[in-house]
């Protein structure tokens, strides 16, 4: 995982997210890693990648960052170096204080250092103001040298500040400990090259006891392996020199090859703390930049989305293919009827019992010679009979709430070939007095446009009937 | 035939024509899509609805056409005198020898499936009364010889569920009431409870089904947390930015932006609703509401020169520590970050021009083409009220969309009553939000933790208003 997967998923997920089915498939491919969610991330970028349009910004984002990497890295060792040189530079006048080198190679990498170690534990805890701050201008500066394109989608990116903050420690860390080699380089080339007479002022009340102890401590970590790299309070004491003396102190000339020893101490403390602890804080922050780039990639927007597509099985539950039920619309247009007349030639009740029939003729007051119950439980045989036995006016009560089945029509095509007219009436249930309902009607009417006979008519209800029925209705 | 191969449950909604097959299934597949009509004949081919897990098949449900000349098929079957063991044969024989017959297309097409194993769920209107006239299809689905059960729906107000209740027994071990419109999830459970007692075969995999049921249901309450919590932290956080064309905005300017935004936020709300209309499978919905109003709510606007494409806040930071900038360079070579050491080492670098920029958003953005150009900046949201309002209307309209039959096919009316807040928000729910809510406003990048809390937050939430 590196900062490439973070800005490729970035990306990916602003455009190119994948089905759902796609996503899911690779989480069941990749079960063993199903609780390590930044695998599973990883995984997917890796297989997503290739949809994403060359130049990939991270490439561009990589090789940018690089480039001034490597710009600032030989800057800083260059400055090292040359204030190493500025700082061990001996006139010959005066010699060189030891306390300037060893607070640019002591003091000033623990300071930083400790620095360093706050605003890792505030790069995490928060945005602190601290670590807050973001190397803009440079970017600018070496985005001017990108080709054009590649600048406006660099210009686009938004690193999550908890990894940016990252980002700026760990080179930061990196430029340190490059500084430091450029000061231990200056350190050796001029001993090698000069002869420099090292000597320590101070204008505080140090005497050289005092002074051999603090360095002794500071030396604590090669002390005792390397008990020469550690100044004698002898040298010290020849090497303590006072600005205000006309001249270099007699005894210091005497001494003069034996100051160059002071050399040992300075490269050992140069090794130890503005190297080596420079270079655990350097691992250090690599640990810290790689922790951020987990939390980075887990809460990049649409990343806990994907990781639900890929964990959680796809449950189906509707239809497989959308098919479309075409309802067949007929052109007919129904004839209509208001009221029924006294008589009719037959009367006939689809699926109703004889006695039904009856109380139905009385209430519509209706009279006819011959009344028979169709459909129903009828067989098929019986119904043929019944048909050869009717002719003339038939009226033809159904169920207003049984919607007519085909097996319904058959029959009424087959009695409109001996009939003259048939009226179709839908009555309601004996709750409803018989009084179909508007929405009942109304599905009759769509239905019965479907047969195009003329001798078919239904039989609507009437003024008085629908206002009972609106009262139906609305209770 | 492959007798003891594994055949995953099925069944089979049949019926008479309008009475509620495709409602039932509907409802029981979560499907909106499947056509229900007032006119009888609207289903003219089965269509399945299985249940699925990972492109596996746990259970199948079809929605079949009506019977529609069961009398014809009925005697056509009473010629063949057989003993009961061989009349599922007599069923198969009719559906070899019919199958170019166009009269029994719809029979056919409802006793394919019983024929390939699946269980029998009748459906019948219980609001209307028995007759006669159903008998027939009874008893065809008898001569299937296949297990079944009976549920009477109840399509109006009257009852005649006793009156049926008679009549199926004679054709049916197990006979429910099951009401698509109204059932809600436990209902729906329970039914498919009583389905798998059809074979005991049945039983193992359906009560898989069940828990996965159960698990779909809730992916689709925590999916529709998520997107509410994005809705919030989108809306809360969004910044609308207007280049101006002279040194000062205009008043139409002005206008511009504030309407832009709050379109902007419009757009952000109608997204999340459609997002939890796919989450409920309600991708069809059709509904009235009133829109999100800004009347009366002061919003926030402000102008901000992007010199460096700061806001006003960031320029203030950047301003105070003004002196002290080119330092800061340096003070991040040694991986330090005060600014103070930074300024005492500046010297070294002798002012080489390092700036860094402040950036209080939350992120680098790499700056340049807007240099020095002014622009008109609105948002994030900073009144109080807004997420309230934004999080009543979206668990209102989440809360009716999760209970909504999927049965229902007419527009629904979102109307949230006033005291809709009551039933989930209380003192300590609200100070929770709070929290996140000034979070969200601030702009600063939200924890992955941080918005899984506030998810869980709205699912509780959510899961009160529904139960
Ligand atoms: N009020 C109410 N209407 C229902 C119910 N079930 C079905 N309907 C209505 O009855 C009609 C027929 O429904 P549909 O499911 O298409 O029946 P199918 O022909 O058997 O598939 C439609 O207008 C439905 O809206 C119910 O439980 N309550
Ligand atoms: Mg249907």
């Amino acid at each position: 995982m590196n900062l490439k997967t973070y800005i490729n998923l970035y990306e990916l997920v602003k455009t190119h997210k994948g089905t759902r089915e796609e996503n899911r498939a690779l989480g069941l491919e990749y079960e063993k890693i199903k609780n390590e969610p930044v695998k599973q991330l990883e995984v997917w970028t890796k297989k997503h990648t290739p949809t994403l349009g060359k130049p990939l910004l991270s490439d561009t984002f990589s090789t940018y960052l690089y480039g001034m990497t490597l710009t600032l890295v030989i800057i800083a060792f260059f400055l090292g170096f040359f204030s190493g040189v500025g700082l061990l530079s001996y006139s010959g006048h005066e010699p060189v204080n030891v306390i300037y080198y060893m607070a640019m190679v002591v003091l000033l990498p623990l300071a930083t250092m400790t620095l360093t170690l706050f605003s890792m534990f505030r790069a995490n805890a928060s945005q602190s103001l601290l670590v807050h701050i973001s190397p803009a201008f440079w970017m600018e500066k070496m985005l001017r040298f990108l080709p054009q394109k590649a600048q406006s989608s660099l210009q686009e990116l938004k690193i999550n500040p908890l990894l940016s903050n990252w980002l700026i420690i760990k080179r930061s860390q990196l430029l340190a400990l490059m500084f430091s080699l450029g000061l231990l380089v200056a350190l050796l080339g001029m001993v090698i090259t000069k002869d420099i007479a090292f000597a320590w002022s101070t204008t505080l009340q140090v005497s050289p006891n005092e002074f051999h102890s603090l360095l002794h401590t500071l030396a604590f970590a090669w002390r005792d392996i390397f008990p020469w790299a550690v100044p004698s309070v002898e040298l010290i004491e020849q090497s303590q020199y006072f600005r205000l003396g006309e001249k270099l102190d007699t005894q210091m000339i005497q001494n003069a090859s034996k100051l160059g020893e002071w050399w040992k101490f300075l490269a050992f403390a140069t090794l130890f703390y503005a190297i080596l602890l420079r270079f655990g804080m350097w691992i250090l922050s690599m640990f810290g930049f790689k922790k951020a780039l987990k939390r980075s990639l887990l809460s990049l927007e649409g990343a806990s989305i994907l990781l639900r597509e890929m964990n959680e099985p796809i449950i189906t539950t509707s239809a497989t293919v959308e098919k479309k039920n075409v309802v067949p619309q007929g052109s007919h247009t129904m004839q209509e009827v208001e009221d029924l007349d006294g008589s009719y030639d037959r009367t006939l009740g689809w699926a109703m019992s004889s006695d039904e029939l009856r109380v139905l003729n009385d209430s519509m007051q209706v009279i006819t010679p011959m009344a028979f119950d169709v459909g129903g439980a009828n067989s098929l045989d019986e119904d043929s009979e019944i048909i050869s036995k009717c002719q003339g006016e038939v009226l033809f009560y159904v169920k207003s709430w049984e919607p007519p089945t085909m097996d319904f029509i058959d029959f009424l095509e087959d009695l409109t070939r001996v009939a003259d007219k048939v009226i179709l009436a839908p009555v309601g249930t004996v709750e409803d007095a018989y009084l179909p309902k508007i929405k009942e009607l109304e599905m009759w009417g769509r239905k019965l446009q479907q047969i195009s006979s003329d001798k078919v008519w239904l039989k609507r209800s009437s003024v008085k009937t629908l206002s009972r029925e609106s009262l139906n209705a609305e209770s | 035939m492959p007798s003891r191969r594994y055949m995953h449950p099925k069944f089979a909604v049949v019926g008479h024509p309008n009475k509620g097959k495709s409602s039932i299934v509907s409802t029981l597949a979560f499907d909106d899509a499947v056509q229900i009509s007032d006119t009888p004949g609207s289903t003219t081919k089965k269509q399945s609805f299985p249940l699925t897990v990972d492109g596996k098949i746990l259970y199948e449900l079809f929605d079949t056409p009506g019977f529609q000349r069961a009398r014809r098929v009925l005697a056509w079957l009473e010629k063949h005198d057989v003993p009961a063991d061989k009349k599922h044969e007599v069923v198969q024989a009719f559906i070899n020898e019919h199958k170019e017959d166009e009269r029994f297309q719809d029979e056919i097409e409802l006793l394919e499936p019983i024929m390939a194993g699946a269980g029998i769920i009748y459906v019948v209107d219980g609001s209307k009364p028995y007759g006669e006239e159903y008998e027939a299809e009874m008893e065809i689905l008898r001569w299937t010889g296949q297990p079944s059960m009976a549920l009477i729906n109840l399509i109006g107000d009257t009852n005649y569920v006793e009156e049926w209740k008679r009549a199926l027994g004679h054709y049916f071990k197990m006979v429910r009431v099951f009401n698509p419109m109204e059932a809600d999830f436990i209902q729906h459970l329970n039914l498919l409870e009583s389905m798998a007692q059809l074979n005991e075969e049945w039983i193992v995999p359906v009560k898989a089904s069940i828990i996965l049921f159960k698990q779909y249901h809730e992916q689709m309450f925590e999916q529709s947390a998520s997107s509410i919590t994005q809705l919030v932290h989108h809306s809360l956080s969004h910044i609308e930015q207007l280049s101006l064309t002279h040194e000062d905005a205009t008043a139409e300017e002005r206008e511009e932006i504030q309407e832009k935004y709050q379109m902007q936020l419009r757009t952000y709300e109608l997204e999340s609703q459609k997002k939890i209309e796919k989450i409920w499978n309600h991708d069809h919905l059709q509904k009235v509401q009133e829109s999100l109003l800004f009347e009366g709510m002061d919003l926030f606007s402000k102008e901000s020169a992007s010199i460096f494409g700061l806001t006003r806040k960031e320029l203030l930071i950047t301003g105070a520590t003004g002196g002290a900038v080119t330092g800061a360079g340096i003070d991040l070579l040694f991986g330090g970050s005060t600014l103070l050491l930074g300024s005492a080492i500046g010297a070294l670098v002798g002012g080489s021009g390092v700036f860094f920029g402040f950036n209080e958003l939350s992120d680098i953005k790499v700056l340049g083409q807007n240099l020095g150009k002014k622009y008109l900046e609105i948002g994030p949201m900073k009144n109080l009220n807004f997420p309230y309002i934004l999080l009543n209307r979206a668990l209102y309209h989440a809360s009716e969309v999760a209970s909504r039959s999927h049965a229902l096919r007419s527009v629904a009316k979102f109307e949230m009553g006033k005291s809709f807040t009551e039933r989930w928000m209380d003192e300590s729910t609200r100070k929770s939000l709070e929290k996140f809510h000034s979070k969200f406003r601030s702009g600063d990048e939200v924890k992955e933790e941080e918005r899984k809390e506030y998810e869980s937050l709205i699912l509780t939430a959510l899961k009160n208003i529904i139960d």
